[in-house]
């Protein structure tokens, strides 16, 4: 019995190491040329990757480093201080991207984790489980119906724009504040999709879906 | 990759869901509503005595989105605990009387402050016995260290210095938060079982749990009686510094000096008199008024103690047999 309980704990912390490693491929650090930084998340492998607006409006500079080291410049696409999202860019190509997961099925209770860069440590990882989902959180109601994810983590700066992934690694929302000392808030997933097809609606619907054969 | 992250996931996403209909919101207050937990389907609702700031007009929030009306039944302040009835048959969660309950183990606390049930995951820190039984070390190995809440170990919460049993049933500490509205809500364990009801009693990142067996012994006095019975001695009392030789042996700084003694009271009867400064009650210390309150739990009524007080500089015991509070 104690042997078969260290064994699934072992398990354990091996899956949230390997969720860990698989999301950071994709999570990227954003630095704005003063001094301040966020994370981001590549949503497409041209180059796109999704933040919050607060990590990049207003910063005429920005660069993005990629899980590679690599710095690359990026330039904004879309932005929309309401829902606090921005789309940024950058000239590569065959990045890796984050696999969507689906943030209407998710019921508190779900493991979660968030990764990002707190305080300048960067990729770091912090784990726990949905509070609840909507447009209120705690205190904090939101006035036209936009909704939040509300975590147990303490989501802090430089964790702003990152992924938060479920069990599986699959991003089902995006760090964006705290509500008070304890409570992390996360835009939906669901919420970025319907930003960016807003945005970019041309640029989702011509990423291809498969490779090109020839017949 | 194989499933254990994400069966736990699901795992403890399925012990919430379960357990949802058994949680309810309770408005009592002014300012955000509390939570409270289906004790019987007859319509018995447990919640926080804390958050009963009316006792009419309680309305209470179901699963299904309905609010029903709440009577009052009862409270006991000692346990923070308080016992509502509701006219509907409800869906009480598995409530667990178990003591298997262990340091380190994984539990939920639950909560409904809103319309939807919310979540947070946190580890048992520590078992109410075990506080206790370190305390009784403190007190008699010789190196101890209760300072009183006046200098003591400085922003510790109401239940941070010291821990007399709740009506003589046992607490959980834990480290999930309490978000607000969490109290009265139930502490579940990976198994979905109900091992009692939080309190808000934070201090310093622990969080306390009245554990089933406390509820339910409160719960049946509440429903019996409408009041849990309360110690009585008979006293007025006020802490004061202890004279520094004391001090040093006790390694107690402060205890209650009895500024009023009533006749024909446990404590009159017993040779309590005017002056004489109270230190602790059988093997606990007792500094302030809300741990001498603590002690005359309804385990205790009737019950002969020993008080250990100094009078003319020296410490002695005095036997009493303690009353009940009308």
């Amino acid at each position: 019995m104690g042997s078969l309980m260290s064994n699934l704990l072992q398990e354990l912390n091996d899956e949230l190491a390997e969720v860990t490693t698989k999301v950071r491929r994709s999570l990227v650090q954003i630095t704005n040329g003063r001094g301040g930084a966020g994370a981001g998340t590549i949503w497409h492998s041209d180059g796109l990757i999704v933040t919050n607006a607060h990590v990049v409006a207003g910063h005429r500079t920005l660069n993005i480093t990629l899980s590679t080291g690599e710095t690359l410049p990026a330039k904004i696409l879309a932005l929309d201080q309401g829902l606090d999202l921005a789309a940024i860019s950058v000239d590569a190509k065959n990045l890796p991207t984050i696999e969507p997961g689906d943030s209407r099925q998710l019921r508190a209770g779900q493991w979660v984790m968030s990764l990002g860069h707190p305080w300048g440590i960067l990729n770091a990882a912090t784990g726990g489980v949905v509070i609840s989902m909507g447009s209120r959180v705690g205190d904090m109601e939101s006035q036209n119906g936009q909704e939040w994810l509300a975590v147990n983590l303490h989501l802090r700066p430089g964790h702003s724009g990152g992924p938060l992934v479920d069990a599986e690694g699959r991003l089902i929302g995006v760090n964006t504040m705290m509500n008070g000392p304890e409570v992390g808030v996360a835009i939906p997933v669901h919420v970025v999709k319907a930003f960016l097809k807003d945005v970019l609606g041309r640029k989702e619907s011509s990423e291809p879906v498969g490779s090109v054969q020839t017949v | 990759m194989s499933e254990v992250l994400k069966n736990l996931s699901d795992g403890l996403a399925s012990v919430v869901e379960t357990a949802s209909p058994g949680i309810v919101r309770v408005e009592a207050r002014r300012r955000m509503p509390g939570s409270g937990i289906v004790w019987s389907s007859d319509g018995v609702i447990v919640t926080a005595h804390h958050i009963i700031e009316r006792t009419e007009n309680i309305q209470i929030g179901l699963q299904d989105g309905t609010v029903v009306p709440a009577t009052f039944v009862g409270r006991d302040p000692n346990t923070d605990l308080a016992v509502l009835r509701v006219d509907a048959n409800l869906n009480p969660p598995a409530w667990s009387d178990a003591d298997d309950l262990k340091v380190g183990h994984l539990v939920l606390a639950l909560g409904r402050p809103g319309e939807n049930v919310q979540a947070t995951l946190g580890v048992v820190s520590a078992i109410e016995e075990e506080q206790i039984e370190e305390r009784r070390r403190q007190r008699h190995g010789g190196h101890g260290e209760h300072g009183g809440r006046g200098g003591g170990r400085g922003g510790r919460g109401r239940w941070g210095e010291f821990r007399p049993a709740p009506a003589g049933g046992i607490a959980i500490q834990t480290d999930v938060v309490m978000y607000p509205g969490f109290s009265g809500g139930p502490l579940v364990d990976a198994a979905g079982f109900v091992r009692g009801m939080n309190t808000s009693a934070m201090s310093r990142g622990t969080s306390l749990t009245i554990a089933t067996p406390a509820v339910r012994r409160v719960i049946e006095s509440l429903l019996s009686h409408g009041k849990v019975k309360r110690g009585y001695l008979g006293i007025g009392a006020q802490p004061v510094r202890l004279p520094a030789a004391i001090s040093k042996e006790l390694e107690q700084e402060i205890g209650l000096m009895l500024v009023s003694v009533e006749e024909g009271s446990p404590a009159e009867k017993g040779g309590l008199l005017l002056g004489d400064i109270l230190v602790g009650l059988d093997e606990y210390p007792v500094q302030v008024v809300d741990e001498l309150l603590m002690l005359l739990n309804s385990d205790r009524v009737g019950k002969e103690v020993v008080a250990h007080i100094i009078r003319g500089g020296q410490l002695q015991d005095v036997k009493l047999t303690v009353g009940e509070r009308e």
